[in-house]
C-alpha cells in the first residue's frame, strides 16, 4: 500500500452499525509511501496515526493523477 | 508518553498464522493481545476476546488463519503522545489497546487497564500526602506575623 499527502483514505465497514469512514492522510511515516500514516477523519476532524489493513483504499484526487 | 505505564513489549504473529498459533503465542508470553503483520508490516490486532467472540463462540475451524478474527485497520498512537490523546484515542475509536509507534516501527502496546492503573496509583500518591498533611501538620494555623515597614 502507497499513498501520499492529500490522498483520501477510505474505510468501509464490515460489521453491523460501522459506517464507512474516510479521511485525508496528513502525513506518511513509511519509506515509500508506506504506513503508517497521520489520518484526518472527515467527521470529527481529529487526527488519527493507523496501518490501514487490506480492506482500506486510498484514492488520489483527480487533481493530483498526473503529479 | 507522559504517563508513568510499564509498557509492554509488542508481541507480533504473521497474518498467516492460525487461531491455535495465536493462542499459543498469547500462553507463552502472558499477552491478551498481538499486533498481525504482512511481511513484518503491521495490519492489526487481535486479542484474547477476539479469538473467543469471533473463533470459539462461532465454530470457527482452529486452523483458520489469523487475520480473520482480527481487527483491521490497527489505530496508533505516538510513542509520546500526550495523556488527553491517549484518553481520546481509546474514547473515539473504542478499543482497548493501542500500539505505541516510534516512526513506522511498533515499540510498545497500551492497553486501557494500564492507564486506569496508573491514573489510580497516582491517586494513592495524592491520598498519601493529603492524609499526611492532616495527620502531621508542618505549621500552626496561625495568621502570619504582621509586618511593620
Amino acid at each position: 500500500m502507497q499513498a501520499r499527502v492529500g490522498d483520501e483514505l477510505v474505510i468501509q465497514g464490515h460489521h453491523v452499525g460501522e459506517g464507512r469512514r474516510t479521511g485525508e492522510i496528513v502525513e506518511v511515516r513509511g519509506a515509500d509511501g508506506g504506513p503508517p500514516y497521520v489520518v484526518r477523519w472527515d467527521d470529527s476532524g481529529r487526527t488519527t496515526l493507523m496501518f490501514p489493513g487490506t480492506d482500506c483504499e486510498i484514492h488520489r484526487p483527480a487533481s493530483k493523477e498526473n503529479h | 508518553m507522559d504517563l508513568d505505564i510499564t509498557l509492554r513489549q509488542p508481541v507480533v504473529i504473521e497474518c498467516d498464522a492460525t487461531v491455535v498459533e495465536a493462542a499459543s503465542s498469547m500462553a507463552a508470553n502472558g499477552v491478551g493481545s498481538l499486533i498481525v503483520t504482512d511481511h513484518g508490516r503491521p495490519v492489526g490486532i487481535v486479542t484474547d476476546r477476539d479469538l473467543v467472540t469471533r473463533a470459539v463462540a462461532k465454530g470457527a475451524d482452529p486452523n483458520s488463519r489469523i487475520d480473520s478474527v482480527m481487527t483491521a485497520n490497527l489505530i496508533a498512537l505516538d510513542a509520546d503522545a500526550d495523556f488527553d490523546d491517549v484518553l481520546h484515542t481509546f474514547s473515539h475509536h473504542g478499543v482497548r489497546r493501542l500500539p505505541l509507534v516510534d516512526h513506522d516501527r511498533v515499540v510498545g502496546v497500551v492497553s486501557l487497564d494500564d492507564v486506569l492503573v496508573s491514573m489510580v496509583t497516582d491517586l494513592g500518591g495524592v491520598a498519601r500526602v493529603l492524609a499526611a498533611q492532616i495527620m502531621f501538620p508542618h505549621a500552626p494555623d496561625e495568621p502570619p506575623a504582621p509586618t511593620t515597614t
